[in-house]
């Protein structure tokens, strides 16, 4: 396996003290790094330096980074983007604080993505030695870990097969127009490298776009824990607690300080390989995307960052 | 305690000090097309016609352009009137969703401007006194 994990989601927001109030008071998510005008953090689950790097000016994302397994696999991933037809520079170590050297190109969707092997190691904040279950000190929300990130892109087919081919994800889930895929549009696409059910997905809609980024939680208890501490909080609730019919999982949909949209998500099943695809037709897209209201509100599809 | 008028219906409404246009008209009972209330989407974009307004964040030049600052664009969840405005929405007209609100609102509107008239009849008195 080269691609193990999206390891980090680089955001702007148009204001840092909002940000930080929201994403590491209201999310719980731990502070690592703060430096020329950028905030790092991690979730108390996470190993590596940073999952999460907010910039302040502006809305929207200005990159994803993808963990290889090995050094070795930047090679073979820059062959494969070059091969696909994309061009691809390479980034020195450091170029991302505590981030090792890599690759980095944009995707046929016009977002930035970068690949590396390693981030500078800070551990679980239970550690590895005869851990506790879970912090007994959490803030707020007290996410885990960064789950994955819905973005939008003009056409869909091309971005999953960039993903295919370049990073050897594969599709779990997908909205299309035909049951048979040779014959279908692709509306939207879900898509892993692993047993977690989605790392990425891709909506039909404006190039370089960002939907929203997802952090993990366990179950809907937590789910709804975390939809009180919304109100606490006043955080804008954009949907839910509901499930998605795609991927089962359980969610909360709701916005940053700046506008940007996050997403708590749990469960989901497991992906294979070899599991065949699940498909959506359009009629059924509403109760695909939320299993209980059967209805796509109008903000699904036209609010984004 | 400035007031919201919808042009063309000519509803007006009432907003509590630093409320944006936005949370004033959805207090007020009414709905329109909105996003993230937070500024970053740009949904909720509407057409300032009179008075002034001032935003009360930082907003993405990508969500207001540097023209749109200037050509009485009014992004509604951000925009905090400083007088009474007159607005008109793009594309829509707002929906009144919840006529209960509506009617608390404009109970406030009428007492917000009985009290004034009496602090103007006030003064006034205190003035010829003197
Ligand atoms: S509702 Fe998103 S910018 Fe106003
Ligand atoms: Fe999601």
């Amino acid at each position: 396996m080269a691609v193990m994990r999206m390891g980090y989601v680089h955001a702007r927001v148009t204001d840092l003290a909002e940000a930080k109030q929201h994403y590491a008071n209201s999310l719980g998510l731990y502070e690592t790094l703060a430096e020329d005008g950028k905030v790092y953090y991690k979730g108390w689950d996470e190993w590596d330096h940073h999952s999460v790097v907010l910039e302040e000016g502006g809305v929207g994302v200005v990159k994803f980074g993808f963990k290889v397994e090995y050094e070795s696999d930047i090679d073979l991933i820059e062959k494969r983007a070059q091969d696909y037809g994309l061009s691809v520079e390479r980034m020195s170590k450091g170029e991302n604080p505590e981030v090792s050297d890599g690759i980095r190109f944009i995707s046929p969707s016009e977002h930035v993505f970068e690949v590396y092997h390693a981030q500078t190691v800070i551990g679980t904040e239970v550690g590895t030695h005869n851990p506790e279950a879970f912090p007994r000190h959490l803030v707020g929300v007290g996410v885990p870990a960064l789950d994955h990130a819905l973005i939008l892109a003009e056409d869909v087919r091309t971005m999953e097969n960039m993903f295919r081919t370049v990073f050897d994800f594969f599709p779990t889930e997908r909205v299309q127009t035909d049951l048979d895929d040779n014959d279908a549009h692709f509306i939207a696409t879900w898509m892993t490298c692993n047993n977690q059910i989605h790392q990425i997905a891709v909506l039909e809609g404006p190039q370089s776009k960002l939907h929203h980024f997802a952090f993990k939680l366990g179950d809907w208890t937590e789910v709804g824990r975390a939809a009180d501490l919304m109100s606490m909080d006043d955080i804008p609730i954009d949907i839910g607690p509901t499930r998605h019919g795609i991927t089962r999982g359980q969610t909360i949909y709701f916005f940053d300080p700046s506008g940007n949209r996050n997403e708590v998500f749990a469960g989901g099943y497991p992906a294979y390989r070899d599991r065949p695809v699940n498909k959506w037709t359009p009629d059924q897209i509403a109760k695909g995307i939320f299993y209980h209201a059967r209805e796509l509100n109008e903000r699904f599809t036209t609010v984004h960052t | 305690m400035p007031t919201v008028t919808i042009h063309p219906s000519g509803e007006v409404i009432y907003l509590e000090p630093d409320e944006t246009v936005l949370s004033g008209l959805y207090k007020a009972g009414y709905a329109y097309t909105i996003g993230c209330r937070r500024g970053g989407c740009a949904i909720c974009k509407v057409d300032c016609h009179a008075g002034s307004f001032h935003y009360n964040r930082p907003v993405a030049d990508t969500v207001i352009t540097a023209e749109e600052a200037v050509d009485g664009t009014c992004l509604s969840c951000r925009a905090v009137p400083e007088n009474d405005i007159t607005i008109e929405l793009r594309g829509e007209n707002v929906r009144l969703v919840n006529p209960f609100l509506r009617q608390m609102n404009e109970k406030a509107r009428l007492r917000a401007e009985a009290t004034a008239a009496a602090e103007r009849t006030r003064r006034a008195g205190t003035t010829t006194k003197e």
